[in-house]
Parts: structure tokens; C-alpha cells; sequence
């Protein structure tokens, strides 16, 4: 018979004993997860981004609080507890993820938008860019001339007595098939001339080699043939006198005559 | 003694009235959650990592109401730590967008 009685004031001892020790902290984790269940479900956006983590983080929290009620079952009330503010979280989470990627959904369009846009200006710029280059070639390197706009490729950009072209032709020649590319009507004339000192026929050999030397590097650049013509001319059409080391420099040259915007060329001389 | 030992008997049968069978399956989602969390690149899974654990060792005691309770916790512990890494990789997303929206709107300064 003994046992019989000793066992609902066992009982009372056991739910006493975790209810004492648990009492404050279920109570303390049941009103934390009131409290972030509430958050969330005034957000109008988490509602409609994540219903069924709201629902259940909703659902867990009744559930605990329904253990609330009874003794000894505070290791419920915490779980449930823990679990309702789980959900909460994962809700809130949830949404943002959606807010966020709906964001970048308009973002992108944004960016696609924009893209466009500075394409359309790189095309204005290059347009403005051609003029730029044919005012800088008019006012700077070339000259108008009765044969037409002649740009001058001074004895510097080549090895000396070679048809080879030094480094510093590049930049130079360059800026030329960036005007053709952007000019692609225009054609040009490239022309070879020395100075008088050496053999005659050797000169003129030189100076067409160096004139397809230029003409051969433009094409390499993508400028087609046809709009190149090359001639060497050798000691003719001097622009200086032949009896001093600096005139004769300014006669060892290569012209580049352009044509019209039409492509018309002067015809050769 | 014969008080110790009722108590006892009476405590094992209370546990034994409270436990559910053993929860396979609920330790069978957890575990594919963790997976799935960890496949993402989610890092802040020791919590889930931890309560998996004490679920798996519940569970080889027989403790299945307590192996239930911390299977539970760990999944919605790894389910937490993947939407916060989702949600991480969705804010970087914007992040590099805005990068990129800003870089354009410069290079359309510079050009008009």
C-alpha cells in the first residue's frame, strides 16, 4: 500500500521541481516569441512573401501557449516557443530574399536601359571624336593644299635610308586609320619623296618602299586597298633647298593626300 | 530505498508515457535540411550541427522524445541559416548591381 501514496506526492514534487526552474524562462520565451510572431504578422509584405512560414510560426506559438497552461510541461512551452520564433525568422528572412530579388528585377532593366544609353553616346562621341580628328588634321598635322588636305610624315618616323617604320610612326599613323574607319568614304593617296643626295633610281626606289610601307601598315589595320594608293616620286617636287642637312630632312618625307568626302582624290602629279 | 526506488520507476514511467516512437523520419528531414543548408554555403550551422547531434545520441538511448524536440530545433535552426544565406547572397546581388548601375551612369557623365 505504501508506494500507492507515495506517488501523486511524488508527482506534485516532480512538477513543482520543473516548474520552479523553468517557470520564468518559458514564461520569458513564450512572451519572446509573442512578441517576434507579432512583428511579423503586422507586416503586411512578410503575409503575403511567406504565408506558410507565418502560419506555422503562428500555429507553434498557440501550441505553447497551450502547454502554458498546464504544469509541467515547460520543456514544451520552451520548444514550441523556440520553434514559433524560428519560423518568425525564416519568414522575415524569406521576404526580404523576395524584396530583394523583385528589387534587382528592376535593377536590371535599369542597368539594361543604361547600357544602351552609353552605347548610343559612344557612337555619338565617336562621330564627334572623327570631326575632332579631322579639325585637329586640318588645323595641326595637315595642311590644305591645292591637291587637297596633305598630311606630312616628317623623315623621323623612319629608319635612316630603310623603308622601315620607327616606333613613333605608329601613334601617328594610327590616328590616320582611326579617321578612315570613322571616314570610311574617304580615301587616300600615299606618296613617297627623298632628297637629292645617292643615286637617282636608288631614291626613287626608296621612296615608294617607304610610301607602301605606310600603305601596307594601314592595311594591316583593316583599312581596305582600294581606298590606298601608293606612289613613290624619289628626288621630284622638293620642299626645301637640297644644299643644307635641315632642308634636305624636310625633304625626305611621306604625304598623305586625302580625298574628299566622296572619295574623290586629286589625280597623281 | 524502497522510496528511491518508486521514485524512479515512477519517473522512467512517465517518460515512457510522455516519448513518441522513435522519430525516423523527423531525423530524416533534419538531416536532408542540414544537407541542403550546407550545399548553399550557409556557415552559422553549429547550432543545428550540435541539437543533430544530441538527437542521434537520444535516439541510440531511446530517448525519443527528446531526440524529437532537438531533430525539430536543428531543422529549423538549418532552415534559418539557409534563408539568412539566401538572403545574404540576394543583398550582394543588389550590391554588385548598384556597382554596376554606378559605373555606367559614370561612364555616361564622361561621355555627354
Amino acid at each position: 500500500m505504501k508506494p500507492v501514496y507515495l506517488i501523486p506526492a511524488l508527482l506534485v514534487a516532480l512538477g513543482a521541481l520543473s516548474g520552479c526552474a523553468t517557470h520564468e524562462s518559458q514564461q520569458q520565451q513564450l512572451e519572446d516569441a509573442a512578441m517576434t510572431f507579432q512583428s511579423i504578422s503586422e507586416v503586411p509584405q512578410i503575409l503575403q512573401d511567406a504565408p506558410k512560414d507565418v502560419m506555422r510560426a503562428g500555429e507553434s506559438l498557440e501550441r505553447a501557449k497551450r502547454f502554458a497552461g498546464y504544469w509541467g510541461s515547460a520543456e514544451d512551452v520552451i520548444h514550441y516557443a523556440y520553434l514559433s520564433k524560428r519560423y518568425s525568422e525564416i519568414a522575415r528572412q524569406h521576404s526580404e530574399q523576395l524584396q530583394n530579388q523583385r528589387r534587382a528585377t528592376q535593377l536590371s532593366m535599369e542597368l539594361e536601359r543604361l547600357r544602351q544609353a552609353v552605347q548610343e553616346a559612344r557612337i555619338l562621341d565617336m562621330q564627334h571624336q572623327g570631326r575632332w580628328l579631322e579639325d585637329q588634321m586640318v588645323s595641326l598635322a595637315a595642311a590644305e593644299t591645292d591637291r587637297g588636305l596633305v598630311m606630312t610624315l616628317g623623315d623621323v618616323l623612319f629608319r635612316a635610308a630603310s623603308a622601315e617604320l620607327g616606333a613613333s610612326a605608329n601613334r601617328t599613323l594610327l590616328k590616320v586609320v582611326h579617321f578612315l574607319q570613322l571616314n570610311p568614304k574617304r580615301r587616300i593617296r600615299i606618296e613617297g619623296y627623298t632628297d637629292n643626295r645617292g643615286d637617282a633610281a636608288e631614291n626613287l626606289a626608296l621612296s615608294k618602299a617607304r610610301a607602301q610601307t605606310v600603305g601596307d601598315f594601314m592595311q594591316s589595320l583593316g583599312i581596305d586597298a582600294g581606298r590606298i594608293e601608293v606612289v613613290g616620286y624619289g628626288e621630284q617636287y622638293r620642299v626645301a633647298e637640297n644644299a643644307s642637312a635641315r632642308g634636305r630632312a624636310q625633304n625626305r618625307r611621306v604625304e598623305i593626300l586625302f580625298s574628299d568626302e566622296q572619295g574623290r582624290l586629286s589625280s597623281p602629279r | 530505498m524502497i522510496k528511491h526506488l518508486c521514485g524512479t520507476l515512477v519517473l522512467f514511467a512517465m517518460v515512457g508515457c510522455a516519448s513518441d516512437p522513435a522519430p525516423i523520419e523527423q531525423l530524416r528531414l533534419t538531416e536532408q535540411a542540414l544537407n541542403q543548408a550546407r550545399s548553399l554555403g550557409a556557415s552559422d550551422l553549429t547550432l543545428a550541427e550540435q541539437k543533430l547531434a544530441a538527437a542521434e545520441a537520444a535516439m541510440k538511448s531511446e530517448h525519443y522524445r527528446e531526440a524529437r524536440l532537438q531533430a525539430e530545433q536543428a531543422e529549423l535552426d538549418a532552415r534559418l541559416a539557409e534563408a539568412r544565406v539566401l538572403n545574404e547572397k540576394s543583398q550582394q546581388g543588389l550590391a554588385e548591381l548598384h556597382r554596376r548601375i554606378a559605373r555606367l551612369r559614370e561612364q555616361l557623365g564622361a561621355l555627354q
